[in-house]
This record gives structure tokens, sequence and C-alpha cells, in this order.
């Protein structure tokens, strides 16, 4: 990849698919964890945070070469935790039951290391519209690793998708999903079975060669 | 009170350790038409054949002699001629000089030279006279026993322990040899302890042999400094390095020899060896040995060196059934051999014939922790956790966590529940080590 | 004539999986007897539901990844059924299914099988549905037998529910403690029939005492130093049934006896401190848990003198 020119379409696919953040490089696992508790929850927080990731990426990639490299992390920091400020206020103004089902994790975006990663790895030494295609395809990578997760978690923990009813009445919802164990279970199912794929993927492509 | 040793196994209970067949057989003498004797039957240099095609030997005359400091000479096992000296497949993994001899059925002695009765023979020359009559460990071990009679410079002995544990499986030759000659030993006892200035001797014997206790308490009485010690029926009771912590609660040092313990060990056998050669002046030239597994009339045979199996079975009634597996020695150590043409040698305790279904090898499961190895291990170790070792190949751990310690007794895949071969693992494993000087 | 060849030892003992999980179902005969008197029909389907769903994950689970089908060691059978002991009798029939799919496909099979699983399987899938389901798990019913009826009445109607013996000490008499006439899971609440499964286990050295007679010493003095009367805290709850089937499980626990001493009073304090606490009516389920995962670690961390390690004689 680092081989071939970059293209835009590319670099966005890459973040969803080959380099998905929590697939792949399994990163923003605390976010992972505690904020899919149920579908809607997972696409707020990932749609959050492919706001910061693509409004950072854009921004860096901009001042890439006017930041000093010495303070190059407190200057990411700066402008990554200016646009979480944004995220949360207008999250807080316009979608407040959302805002609160998140809480603190909203604020924690800031540390969030798939957005320091891209920071670091993409924005500083590529173009503007390069950059804002891995934000944009890194954020929509978390955003669908996140709603799968969530959605399988409040498909087990609540019998819903998105709020709505899947089962009858006599449904009796796995709790076990929703806690903190849920998610840890989840998550590891999930990377095993994407990791199967993978592999599977993979020994057809070697097989072909 | 029984002595014993931590770890260890009670094999084949349910069939009384395989003994039953024989342990009530009397001796039987038996003597082959023609017999075919490898000249390595000790540890140490082979010995250097001295007869050629065509000679005529007479019983007892030597037919190989000693090359290199611990060697020991080979005796003419058959009075009658020479038919072939050449390489033949023994039990080693490469082929054995081997001296075939036609009997002629005399039985004709060579000119003997005892050295006087037990308490007559003079005890510095007790060791050369060993030496000369070709007498290794007959236990199995087959070190040359001259050489663990003489004390190393700045060592010292206080303790010389018969082994009549005969804790494998399937052998009755030395249960045998205490009850029907128990002053044959007792003598050759005596002589060791003279040769070697050491007043405790103690004979050690497992309790299943009840009979075979009394027998030699009776021989012994009025000995000063002799003993009986009784021991608990268990494997590896006659593990030399558990046999000197059962009887006097040392243990040899890791990496030492049962001298470093100030013990020294001989089998029940080779003591009645040592008393012959010195007192007859007789060499070694036949042993007891059990034969027994699927044979018609298992039985406990005195044989002359060099026998082949294929005799020895026939002369215990042959194949009661079609074979699968043969071994030199009980179910838990004995060697495989590959032919019945092989020969028995001066350390062969047992021939044990198993059917087809008895050799048919069991497929290993995973192992499910159960710990029954750990509980089995006289040396202490923890096979299971050895084996995951081996399954990543990392010798140098198995080396740190004492691979090398083991002593490939078998306990630990005895009673593996999942049938995991740790034992041919491990022996594996020490080779490799020693091989690559991990 | 072909002559195999190998190394020795040449004959084996007789024990093998197979035979070692034989003998754990039989320790458990009593008590799935007693549970099923106990509490009648219902408990039978619970146990039956439980270990039929067990041996299919791990024979669906083993055919489709193409793995060696070992359901014959009748290791999932012993899950199942230890499973289905630990459920209530009224537990709906879905419970013991989940349970073992949990159990038998998350907990063994995606760890890699026999002897891989880092807990007890039957245990986890009991945490797990202690944890989604606690309303379903932790109304225990009064026994049939008490009642003086001899079928289970039908759930919901007129069943009598009440507290575990744990919550109201002192208002069981012995008797109905040692035969079960208390209400609990299946198979936790006949004593008798756990001791004579103990019995038998040791009869036939499947287990040594070791773990389990620590285990419930330890919460016995834990509890007479807390002022608690130690014989029904030993007799009350899951205590007896965990430490002689749960706790011996082979996989979960330490290889050396050192480490089988230090897991077994770990297992006992932690049952004492979860009880005293009163966090969970219950602390055995994750005290062993909790142990299990110990395991390994102690398993490091402790050792045995090895044959020889001794100073050389002059």
């Amino acid at each position: 990849m680092h081989e071939k020119k970059l293209t835009m379409r590319g670099v966005f696919v890459n973040g969803i698919i080959n380099e998905n953040p929590i697939f792949r490089l399994v990163l923003g696992i605390c976010p992972t964890l505690a904020a899919t508790t149920s579908a809607t929850n997972g696409l707020g927080m990932g749609l959050a945070a492919s706001f910061v990731l693509l409004g950072s990426n854009i921004v860096i990639s901009l001042l890439r070469n006017l930041i000093p490299d010495k303070v190059r992390i407190p200057a990411f920091i700066v402008v990554i935790s200016t646009f979480v400020t944004i995220v949360q206020l207008l999250m807080q103004a316009f979608v407040p039951a959302l805002y609160d089902a998140l809480g603190l994790f909203i604020p924690l975006i800031v540390v969030n290391c798939i957005i320091l990663a891209r920071a670091e790895a993409f924005a500083s030494r590529n173009s503007l519209l390069l950059s804002a295609a891995d934000g944009l395809g890194m954020g929509m990578g978390f955003t669908i690793a996140l709603i799968i997760i969530g959605g399988i978690r409040e498909l087990l923990g609540s019998g819903t998708i998105f709020g709505t009813a899947l089962f009858g009445a006599s449904f009796e919802p796995m709790l076990l999903a929703v806690m903190a164990p849920g998610g840890f279970l989840v998550l590891g199912l999930v990377l095993g079975l994407v990791n199967a794929i993978t592999n599977r993927i993979n020994a057809r492509k070697g097989a072909e060669v | 009170m029984k002595l014993s040793f931590k770890g260890g196994i009670h094999p084949l209970r349910e069939l009384h350790e395989g003994k039953g067949k024989t342990h009530s057989q009397p001796i039987r003498d038996f003597v082959p038409e023609r017999v075919c004797i490898p000249v390595d039957m000790h540890i140490g240099t082979p010995s250097a054949p001295c007869v050629k095609k065509g000679d005529l030997v007479k019983l007892g005359q030597v037919i190989a002699t000693p090359v290199g400091g611990i060697g020991i000479p080979v005796h003419a096992s058959v009075s009658g001629e020479v038919i072939s000296v050449g390489p033949r497949q023994m039990l080693g993994k490469t082929a054995s000089t081997c001296i075939e001899i036609a009997n002629d059925g005399k039985d004709e002695w060579v000119e003997l030279s005892p050295l006087g009765s037990v308490d007559s023979a003079p005890a510095d020359k007790i060791v050369q006279q060993v030496k000369d009559a070709g007498i290794c460990g007959m236990g199995g071990a087959c070190f040359p026993s001259h050489i663990k009679m003489m004390i190393p410079e700045g060592k010292s002995v206080d303790t010389i322990i018969l082994n009549g544990a005969e804790c494998e499986t399937f052998l009755t030759a030395d249960h045998r040899l205490m009850l029907e000659e128990p002053q044959r030993i007792v003598d050759g006892l005596r002589l060791i302890m003279r040769a070697m200035k050491v007043s405790t001797g103690i004979i050690a014997i497992e309790d299943n042999k009840k009979d075979a206790i009394k027998v030699m308490q009776e021989a012994i009485s009025g000995l000063e400094g002799i003993r009986v010690a009784v021991l608990k029926t268990k494997y590896p009771q006659g593990g030399e390095k558990q046999l000197i912590d059962a009887v006097t609660k040392r243990q040899v040092p890791s990496g030492a020899l049962p001298i470093d313990a100030q013990v020294v060990v001989f089998n029940v056998g080779t003591a009645a060896a040592i008393a012959d050669a010195v007192i007859h002046g007789k060499p070694l030239i036949s042993r007891v040995t059990t034969v027994t597994g699927c044979v018609n009339t298992p039985s406990n045979l005195r044989v002359r060196i060099g026998t082949s199996f294929q005799d020895a079975i026939e002369a215990a009634g042959g194949f009661s059934e079609d074979p699968g597996k043969i071994f030199a020695g009980g179910s838990m150590t004995g060697l495989c051999i590959p032919g019945t043409e092989v020969s028995l040698t001066k350390a062969n305790n047992g021939i044990v014939v198993l059917n087809q279904k008895d050799a048919v090898k069991k497929q290993p499961t995973p192992c499910i922790r159960c710990g029954r190895c750990v509980e089995a291990c006289p040396s202490r170790l923890n096979p299971q956790f050895l084996n995951a070792l081996n399954d990543l190949s990392d010798l140098a751990g198995m080396k740190k966590h004492n691979v090398m310690d083991c002593t490939v007794c078998g306990s630990c895949s005895y009673v593996c529940p999942a049938k995991i071969e740790l034992c041919a693992t491990f022996k594996e494993a020490k080779e490799k080590i020693t091989a690559r000087r991990v | 004539m072909k002559l195999r060849l190998s190394t020795g030892p040449h004959l084996l003992n007789r024990e093998s999986t197979q035979t070692l999980m034989l003998d754990v179902l039989i320790a458990l005969v009593p008590t799935t007897v007693a549970g099923i008197y106990l509490f009648g029909t219902k408990a039978a389907w619970v146990l039956a539901v439980a270990v039929v769903s067990a041996v299919l994950c791990e024979y669906l689970f083993q055919k489709l990844s193409k793995r060696p089908v070992r359901v014959m060691d009748l290791s999932a059978v012993v899950t199942g059924l230890i499973l289905g002991l630990n459920l209530p009798a009224e537990a709906p029939l879905w419970m013991p299914a989940i349970g073992s799919a949990i159990a038998i496909l998350l907990v063994k099979e995606l760890f890699g099988g026999i002897g891989q699983n880092f807990m007890n399987p039957a245990l986890l899938a009991r945490g797990v549905l202690l944890a989604s389901w606690p309303a379903r798990m932790s109304v225990y019913y009064i026994p049939a037998r008490v009642l003086g009826v001899t079928e289970v009445v039908p759930a919901g109607t007129d069943v009598i529910s009440a507290a575990t013996p744990l919550i109201r000490p002192g208002g069981y008499q012995l008797y109905d403690l040692l035969m079960g006439n208390i209400p609990g899971t299946i198979g936790e609440v006949c004593k008798i029939a756990i001791l004579i499964g103990f019995l038998y286990m040791l009869f036939v050295g499947t287990i040594r005492w070791h773990i389990p007679v620590l285990f419930v010493g330890t919460v016995a003095v834990m509890t007479w130093i807390m002022g608690g009367d130690p014989l029904r805290a030993v007799l009350s709850g899951g205590l007896l049934f965990g430490a002689v089937f749960m706790a011996t499980d082979y996989v979960t626990n330490p290889m050396l006896k050192v480490g089988q001493v230090i897991f077994a009073i770990g297992c006992g304090i932690l049952v004492g401190v979860i009880r005293m606490t009163k966090a969970y009516p219950e602390g055995v389920t994750y005290a062993i848990l909790l142990m299990n995962i110990l395991t390994p670690l102690i398993d490091r961390w402790t050792s045995r003198r090895v044959y020889g390690m001794v100073k050389k004689h002059a």
C-alpha cells in the first residue's frame, strides 16, 4: 500500500476494511467497550468520533508544515480538543438523550488513540484531501464496528435494534450482554470471527497465487 | 515399617504386577544348541574377540579380551566350536560383533582358579577376580561390577545395598534366585563388603515377596552388619536412586553417582555371580531370566549367555498367541527386540511376549491436566509442564526444569489417562540436549 | 513375524479420560437421583436438556470446524450434567440449552477444546446465566417433597418461593439440610448424595481429598471466626457441591499439591468474604471462577524439590 500511490478512494476504503481501527488495528477499545450498549449509542459515539477525526485530520494536514516537530503532540491535542468541544456542545444542544447516555465518553474522545494515531501517522504527512479521506474512512470504519458490536449487544441484552423490539413480549433479554463483561465477550467473538474470515480470504488468495 | 520413597506407581496391580504366572515356578536350567555372544554386553568399549572361526573352546574360556579402562572379558557359555565371528543386529542401535559357538554338549570347563572361601579369600584380590569373571550389573545396567567395587580417591562408602526389589513388572528371576539360592547371594554380599571394607550390608526386598524376605532373613541370621530391608511394593522401588532414598533416607545429588551418597548398589544376581567367581572361580556364563507373557509355559530359566530369544521362548513352551511385541525386561522399561534371533545378554532379566492386541499403540488424546504424572514422578519433576515445553521445542527450558534428572522410568506414561507418551518424549529430549550441548 | 518396536512403558494403566469422566458421572448419580426425587420431573427435563445440548454443541462444533470429534470422552456429558445440577428446577428449558452452549462453545471449544478451558465451563455458564437472568436464577423453590405432594406444582400458580437458607440461617433443621428439604438448585440441596459421590470419587481415586476438604474447612473456620455456625455454613448453599464437583475439575486447578492447597484455601477465603459482605447470596461460583483464573499463576509460583537437589556428601 505504501508503495502504491495513495488515492482518496483507496485511503477511504482502507480505513473501513483493511485497517479498520477496531477489527484490524484494535485501537480505541475503551469507547468500544463502554459506548456500545446499544446500536444507537454505538452510532452516536461513532459519528461523534468521526466528526472529530475528519476535522482534526483536515486542520492538522493544513498546519502540517507550520507545527514545529518538538511540540506537535500538544498542538495535535489542542486541535483535537477543539473539535471535541464543538461536538460536545452540539450534542448537548441537539441530541441531549444520546449525550446523557454517552456521558463522559464524549469528552474522552480527546484521548481516543485512533484520532491521535491518525494525526501523527497520516494527517501530519499527507495532503488535505487524502487526510480528509483518511479521517472519513477511519471514522466510518470505527462507526461501523461500533454499530455491529452495539447491535449485537442490544439485540441480546434488550431484544431490540435501534430501540425497535424485534421479539415478542415473552423474550427475556440476556442482561450480561449489556453489562461490561458482555462488551468484552462480544468484541472478542467478533474479532475472532473477523480474523477467521480474513485468514480464509488470505488462504484463498495464497492458493490462487 | 515398610520403606519407601516419594512418588511412584503400582503398575498392573490387577495382574499382581504380571508376576503371577511365574513367581512360583522353580528355576529350570536350559542349555541351547548354539549361542551367539555379543562382545559389547557391558557399558564401555566392546571387548576384542580373541578366537576365530573353527576354534574349539571350553566352557568359561575367555573368547574376547577387555579393551580400555572399564572393560571386562567375555567367556564362552558353552563348550564347542566357534562357527562365526562377525556383526549381528542385537538390541543396540548398531550391529554388535558376536561370537557364535555350536554347543558340543560336553560342558567341559576350563581350568578354574578359585580364591578361597568367603572368609579366606584374600580381600585385595577379589576385585581382580570379579573383573576376570566378566561380571557386570545384572539388574539391567550392565555397568562393570569391579569398577563399582573400587572406591575412587576422596570418596567413602559406608553401606552396600543388594537390590532384590525387582519392582519391574513380570520379572521373577531375582525373586526365585533369592528363594532357591540365598547362600550364593549372602556370600556375594559378604565378599563385596570385605573387598570394599564396608561393614554395613542391606538386602532390600519388596513386600510382595514375603517368602523371599523370610528366606533371606534366615540366610543372614548370625551375620554381623547384614540385614534385610523390607520395601513397599511400588515402582520404581528398585531404581538405584529410589532404593537409596528408601533404605538410607539419603538422596543421590543431581548429576552425581550413588557413591556420592556413600552407597553402592548391586543386584542380587550380581552378588551371586561374584560369589561363584571368588569361591569357585567360575566366570559369568549363565543367568536366571523370566520368560513370560504369551508363552505356553511361563518359566524362570537359567540360560546360558548368548542364548537366542527364539530358543528361550521355545524352552518356555513357545508362543501361545501370535506375538505382537517382545521385549527384554519388564513392561515398564523393557527394550523391544526387532526379531527373535537376538541374544540374551548378562543384563537380560526377562523376556515378555505381548499378543497382537496388547501391542497396539494407544492413540494419545489432549492432556486434561489431571496431575497423575506429577504425582507419579519419582524424580519429583512436573512431566505435564515438561511436555508442554517440549511441544514448544524449548529444550533449554526443559533442561532448566530438570529434565536431565528424569530416570526414564516410565511412571508418567503409565498413569497418563490421555495416553501421552511422556517418557519417550523426555528420553528423546535428554538425548538431544546431550548431543547438542544445550 | 512383524514385531512392533517402541520405548517403554509397554502396558499402560487402564484409566483413560473416558473412564475418569465416567467415574465422575457415576459419582453424580446419587445427586442426580436425589434432585429428580426432590424436585420431580421438571428437574429431569432441565438435566436432560443441559446434557443433550452440551453434547450436541460439542459434536457440531468439532464436526463443522473439522476437528477430531471427541464426544465419546464424556467430558461434555459431565459439563452438561453439572451445569444442569446448578440450575433451579423451575428454570425454563431454554436456560440449560443456552448455558450448555456457553459452557461448551465459549469456554471450552473456542479456547482449544478439552484441557484448554481456563475456567470451569459449567461454572462460567452458571455465572453468565446468573448475571443475565438473575430473577430466574436466584429464586428457589422448596422441593415438592416438603409440601407433601409428589408432583411439582406448576410454576407461577402456587409454588412457594422462599429465601435460601443462607439468607435465613437457622430456619431449617439439620436433617432437612442434609437430606435436601431446602430450597436451592437441583444438585446442591441433598448433601448426603453429594457426600456419597465424594466418597466414591475418593475410593476409585478420581480426585484427592485436598481441595474439597480444605475448601470446605476454610469456609467453616472463617464462619466460626466471624461468630457464625460453621456446620450450617457448610451445609447451606452450593458450597459442598462446588467443592466436590467443580473445584476439583482437573483442567482448572493447579498441578502440584502445594498449589492445590493454595487454590482450595483461596476458594474458601473468597466464599467467606463474599458471604460476609453479603454482596451476593452465594459466593461459591465466583470464588471458584476467580481461583480458576489464578491457577496458571499458582502453577508458575509453586514448585517442589526435585530428587537429588541436595548437598553432596563428603
